[in-house]
Order: structure tokens, then C-alpha cells, then sequence
């Protein structure tokens, strides 16, 4: 390979810049101002008479020394997990059905998709009244089996409703990747299978799956970097509640923020909400590369 | 260089001074010409509550000399949060009619401008009813003016009372024996809100005072009131949903008859005069001291204003009761003011002189700059005893711990 030129160099660097500036402005500089905030004690009248005085770790303290925040984590952690199978598994089912050729596939599968192209904050309302104790269609469904419940009002089951609601918001996006993968799947190493006796289950289980892993793989990162930040979904159909039975990191962010208005501290619980998705960012980048470098090595 | 002054000219000159004199106006842009444009944020975004907001604005501009407003009016719950952004990114409005609940938050952010001297010049706080003046004082200054007041008392359906042979209830006891009593069917004896936000807290100090105790006692004093709540619950004498319910939710259980018994403010009451059936209001029972909680709103200029002394002339002026009658009568608030008691439709209507009676009671929630916190607390304490997932008396302990936790931080 040639060297490059210094010339070349700097011409490349000129092509990078307007990309660089963007990055700088739109994610480096909050997220430094961000930083900044967390390491000051900073309340509205602080912030207004210019009074922040810098207090090092004190706001992460805070809040870790806080078990609302803790509880928080949990409940994240929860509702992204349970999202991710759910949707994960019901995507593929359902991209494994559209995978085959049947009358007004092309239809249904533009409908499903209507499920991801709402607006969070219309799904939420949406969902928020069919659950509705008294008025709510799922109750109406239920009430001569004698299964009608306040799904909603209910602590114990309000997380279900809105991981319910997320699941439905998730599928479609789940399906429409994990069906591109599937078309990616030569389907001559499934008629030979078939020519040497291999069952369907068989098949699935040694030619589908393996090969649909890189792809799963993307789908539910993607999937888990989305929901571990939900915020409108939840916001609009249990503002958290009841008692705190649905207030996810996000929302236990914005409360310290614009409820309390106490930016210092939600400050650090923002940058503490970054760590999970940051971390997992990283692990897929330096897979992604490993996967980019062929057996070979020379290129 | 001179020029002849003509006649005209100059009283036009001479009456502007002498009118900026009278008015005591120690204007600081002396240069302004032509009229002042004062924003002004509020959150009546209903639409009942425009006719009368337009009439004002108009009756502001044409009484107020040389003053233009531009109104914006935001929802409920996004008035504070807007005022707080706006103080960041230094968009704020000249004047603004707030909850009077944000003072707290607002009072020590040195956002609303020091109305005190002009409010002695002024000389007519004494006016006001103790609570509601009480609300705008923060750290001994007065930082706000109370437009209109309001509080909670207990509406009753009477002829179900009467078919079941109940007298309004004045004490706690008498409240739960008369809602089980009512209790038949789909139909509860009491319906209250007990959401989530500010509302939910909003109708559960008046439990928390009755009881004797305060935000500071809550340990042993939320434990009592948010037992009777639960033993109201247990009884079936009120619906577990009252967790979901907002005050306008409450109004409509009891207007469809769901509910013979409900909590609620004065801003029902142009509703309720619309509803098939006979109602009466009561104070609120109780325990062992009478107590509820105010509410309304308070008019605050901001610091950061330009026109400060333009905005304190438009606030006076809203205050002058041949203004304030018709706006409170067209928005069925009460006044704020003892010395209009007796002049607008509260005067006559036996309901609203009801709630009139119950203000000199009513508390403002005043509990300095982290008070949202507290209000957290008491609200989450009273939706896990009322879901069943905590007893009222470790409820009230993990609230209490919270509560000095935000209120000993001031």
C-alpha cells in the first residue's frame, strides 16, 4: 500500500472536520457539562445566582447512598431483560412465519409495523386506557373468566402492564431484522439438509439459529441500548407510579431533575444511567471488529 | 439648539410627568416611548377559563397606562418546570400567575423579584386572608400577591344521606360510620384523590393537621391518618382506585351518583350546579383539630424582569375589586381578599360562602425550597398503604425519614 502524502492527509482530515464539529457540539459538550454539574452542588437558586461550588464526589454519594436509586436499577434492569425476551422471542416467531410465502404477507407484516412507528407517548395513552380497571378493553376481555384485574394500579403488577406495552411497541422493529437475517440464509443448505433426512426442528436448530447469530446478536443489543432508556412510554402510562412500582433509572433521573430540581445530583445519576449502555456499547464495537478482521489477517 | 414649545406639546409633556409622578414610578428607562409589552405566563389553559382571562387582559390594557400583554399559558404541571428552564436559558416572563405551592421552590431561587417595599407603599396586605398572604412571604420578603384562593371541604349528596338516615359527618368517626352506611353496590360512601402528584398530597395533609400532627411528626401522626384512609379502604367504604384518581375524577364518580359522599374544591362547583341531583357542602370532619388545606394561585413578578414597576402597576390593578370581582366570579374562585367577602357571587351562593368560611383554616403548604420532596414521600407513604403493599405505620416511618431528610437541608 502507498504511503499517503501529507497533502492527502490533511485533505482526508478536512473531510472528517464537519463530523468532528458535530460530535463536539451536539455530544461532547453536554456530556462535559454534564460531567461539570456532578461534581458541584448545584440547586436552582445556585444555578441562577452563579453560586455552584464544586463538592468532588458528594452528588454520586448521594445518590448512591439513596435506595430509591438502587431500587431504580433494579427495576431497569428488570423491565429491559423481560422486554428483551419477550420481544425477541415473539420477533422471531413471527419473522420465521413471515419468512414463508402466504396470501397478504406483505399487508400484515406493513401492519405489524404501525405498532413501531407510533409515537411512544400514543402507544402509552393507548395502553394506559385498555388497561384501565373500570373502562379498559383487556378488562372487558377478561371479566367473564373472572381474570379482570387493576393491572395499571396495581403495584404488583403495574411493571408487567408497561413491559406489556414495550413488548408490543418492540416486536415489529425485533421481526423486520431478524426476517432480513433470515433472507440471508442460503435456502440450498436447507434443501440439502432436507435431501440428508434432517428433521425441521433439526434444521432450525442447526442451520437458523447459527446462522441468524450475528444478527440476533445486533438485535438484541440494539434492543437493550433502546429500552434500557425508555422514558415516554413509562411516563405516560404510570408517571413511575403506584407508590414507585415503575420508576426505571429514567425516571428516577428526570425526578431529580425537574421535580427536586436538584441538577448536581441528577447530573450524576444521568451519567451513572450512561454506564450500562456505555459499557455494552463498547463490548459490541470491539466485537464488531473482531468480526470485521477475516481468518487471514494480511489484507 | 431652542425651539418654540407649542401649547399642546407641552401639558403633553407636563401630564405624562405629573401622572409618572402621582404613581410614584421611578421608572429607570425614562426614554420608553410608546406602550410596554409585559409577558405574562399562567396555566388556565381550559377552555372556561378564557372568556374571563381575555376580559382581563383587555380590561389590564385599557386601564393601565401604555401596557401590551402577551399571554401564554402552559399545562398544570408544566408551569414550574418552565419557569425553572426558562431561568436557565434566561426566557422568562415579565409577570406569572403561579400555584401557590411553587413558592416554595420559586421563593428561594431568587427568581421572583422583592415585592415588599412596594406592598408597604402599597399598604393594603392586611387585606388579605393570613393564610394565603402567609404563602407569599419567603425568608421575610414578600415575593408574591395571592390572586384567589381555595380549599377543600366535603360535598354531600343529600338524598342519599337522607335514605340512609345519615346527618353530614363533622368528626372522623361520624365520616366512617356515614361512608360505610352509603356504601351499597357499585356505589361508594367517600371518593377522594390520592394520585401521585401534587393533587394526591394536596387532599391528604388535611388528614395529616386533623390528626394533630405536621409534616415534622409525620412518624406518628401520618401513621393515624393514613390508618383511618386504610381502615376507609378495608371497609370498602372507598375505592382502591382513588390511587389513579385525579380531583376532576373524583368529581365525576360523584356527579354520576358513584359516590355519595366526595372531597373537593370550589372550582366544582360550576359543574356541580349542572348535575340532576340535590348536594350540599360541609367542612371538612374532624379529628382532633378542624383543618384544610389551601390552594390557588399567586401572582409573582420575576426578577429578571425589565419592567418591573410596569408589572407592579398591572398586578395592583388586578387587585382592585371593581377588576377582581368579575374575574374570580367567571373562574368560580373565592377571593383571597376578607374585604371582598361580601360582594361577588360567593356572597349569595350558600356553597361557595361554605368554602369562604373554611379559609381563615386552610394551611398553605409551606415548607421551604425542598418541600417537593417532602410531598414525594407523603405521597408514595399513602399509595403503598392505600395498594396494600405497606402498613400505614411503616409507611409513615419510611416517609418521616425522607421528609427530615428533604426539609432538615434547607
Amino acid at each position: 500500500m502507498r504511503q499517503p502524502s501529507a497533502r492527502r492527509t490533511r485533505t482526508g482530515y478536512l473531510f472528517c472536520l464537519p463530523g468532528l464539529v458535530f460530535l463536539a457540539l451536539f455530544l461532547a459538550y453536554p456530556l462535559l457539562y454534564n460531567v461539570w454539574t456532578s461534581v458541584h452542588d448545584v440547586d436552582l437558586g445556585q444555578l441562577l445566582g452563579g453560586a455552584e461550588r464544586f463538592n468532588g464526589l458528594d452528588n454520586y454519594r448521594s445518590v448512591t447512598d439513596d435506595p430509591a436509586f438502587w431500587h431504580s436499577v433494579r427495576l431497569s434492569l428488570v423491565f429491559t431483560l423481560a422486554s428483551l425476551l419477550l420481544q425477541f422471542t415473539i420477533g422471531f416467531a413471527l419473522a420465521l412465519l413471515f419468512a414463508r410465502p402466504f396470501p397478504l404477507n406483505g399487508l400484515l407484516r406493513s401492519l405489524l409495523l404501525v405498532a413501531w412507528l407510533l409515537p411512544p407517548v400514543v402507544s402509552g395513552t393507548l395502553f394506559r386506557w385498555m388497561l384501565d380497571a373500570e373502562s379498559g378493553a383487556y378488562n372487558a376481555l377478561l371479566e367473564p373468566f373472572g381474570l379482570s384485574h387493576d393491572w395499571l394500579t396495581d403495584p404488583s403488577t403495574s411493571m408487567a402492564g408497561v413491559v406489556f406495552a414495550n413488548v408490543w411497541v418492540g416486536v415489529p422493529f425485533n421481526m423486520l431484522l431478524l426476517l432480513v437475517g433470515l433472507h440471508t440464509i442460503d435456502p440450498v443448505l436447507h434443501e440439502a439438509a432436507e435431501i440428508d433426512g434432517a428433521s425441521a426442528w433439526q434444521r432450525f436448530r442447526h442451520i437458523t439459529l447459527p446462522l441468524m447469530r450475528p444478527v440476533s446478536v445486533t438485535v438484541l443489543l440494539l434492543g437493550l441500548l433502546y429500552t434500557f432508556k425508555v422514558f415516554d412510554l413509562v411516563f405516560v402510562m404510570t408517571g413511575g407510579g403506584p407508590v414507585d412500582a415503575t420508576r426505571v433509572l429514567s425516571l428516577y433521573v428526570y425526578e431529580v431533575f425537574f421535580t427536586f430540581f436538584r441538577f448536581g445530583r441528577g447530573a450524576a445519576a444521568g451519567l451513572l444511567l450512561l454506564v450500562v449502555p456505555l459499557l455494552v456499547g463498547v463490548w459490541y464495537v470491539r466485537r464488531l471488529r473482531r468480526e470485521e478482521e477475516p481468518a487471514g489477517g494480511a489484507v | 439648539m431652542s425651539y418654540p414649545v407649542d401649547r399642546r406639546g407641552f401639558l403633553r409633556v407636563s401630564g405624562a410627568a405629573a401622572a409618572t409622578a402621582a404613581l410614584g414610578l421611578t421608572s429607570c428607562s425614562s426614554t420608553e416611548s410608546g406602550p410596554v409589552t409585559l409577558r405574562w405566563w399562567d396555566y388556565f389553559t381550559l377552555d372556561n377559563f378564557q372568556p374571563g382571562m381575555n376580559r382581563l387582559i383587555k380590561d389590564i390594557e385599557a386601564g393601565v397606562p401604555d401596557v401590551r400583554i402577551e399571554r401564554r399559558s402552559f399545562p398544570f404541571a408544566e408551569l414550574e418546570r418552565q419557569i425553572t428552564l426558562g431561568a436557565i436559558s434566561g426566557d422568562l416572563p415579565d409577570l406569572a400567575i403561579v400555584d401557590n405551592v411553587s413558592m416554595n421552590t420559586l421563593g428561594g431561587s431568587r427568581l421572583l423579584a422583592d415585592l415588599t417595599a412596594r406592598v408597604e407603599k402599597w399598604g393594603q396586605g392586611d387585606q388579605y386572608y393570613k393564610g394565603p398572604w402567609d404563602g407569599c412571604q419567603v425568608g421575610g420578603k414578600t415575593l408574591g400577591i395571592p390572586n384567589n384562593s381555595n380549599c377543600l371541604a366535603l360535598y354531600c349528596n343529600t338524598r342519599m344521606l337522607k335514605a340512609a338516615g345519615v346527618e353530614p359527618p363533622t368528626t372522623w368517626d361520624e365520616l366512617a360510620s356515614a361512608a360505610q352506611k352509603l356504601t351499597s353496590g357499585d356505589r361508594y360512601g367517600l371518593a377522594l384523590s390520592a394520585i401521585k402528584t401534587e393533587e394526591g398530597v394536596f387532599q391528604f395533609l388535611p388528614f395529616l393537621w386533623q390528626a394533630g400532627g405536621d409534616l415534622d411528626t409525620f412518624r406518628t401522626y401520618g401513621a393515624t391518618a393514613l390508618a383511618f384512609q386504610d381502615e376507609l379502604i378495608a371497609k370498602g367504604s372507598l375505592s382502591e382506585q382513588c390511587v389513579g384518581w385525579t380531583q376532576q375524577d373524583v368529581n365525576t364518580r360523584f356527579l354520576n351518583q358513584r359516590a355519595a359522599m366526595q372531597i373537593n374544591g370550589p372550582w366544582q362547583i360550576p359543574t356541580l350546579k349542572k348535575a340532576d341531583f340535590d348536594w350540599d357542602v360541609v367542612a371538612l370532619p374532624r379529628d382532633k383539630e378542624a383543618a384544610t388545606c389551601l390552594g390557588g394561585e399567586n401572582w409573582v413578578v420575576m426578577a429578571s424582569s425589565k419592567h418591573i414597576d410596569k408589572a407592579w402597576e398591572v398586578l395592583e390593578y388586578t387587585q382592585r375589586p371593581s377588576v377582581l370581582v368579575p374575574y374570580l366570579v367567571s373562574f368560580g374562585e373565592l377571593p383571597a381578599r376578607k374585604d371582598l367577602a361580601d360582594r361577588g357571587s360567593w356572597a349569595s351562593d350558600p356553597a361557595l360562602r361554605l368554602f369562604l368560611s373554611q379559609l381563615p383554616l386552610a394551611r398553605p403548604r409551606q415548607y421551604g425550597a425542598h418541600y417537593a420532596e417532602a410531598s414525594q414521600a407523603v405521597g408514595e407513604a399513602q399509595q403503598a398503604v392505600l395498594t396494600g403493599s405497606a402498613s400505614p405505620a411503616a409507611a409513615a416511618r419510611t416517609a418521616a425519614g425522607k421528609i427530615d431528610k428533604a426539609l432538615g437541608e434547607q
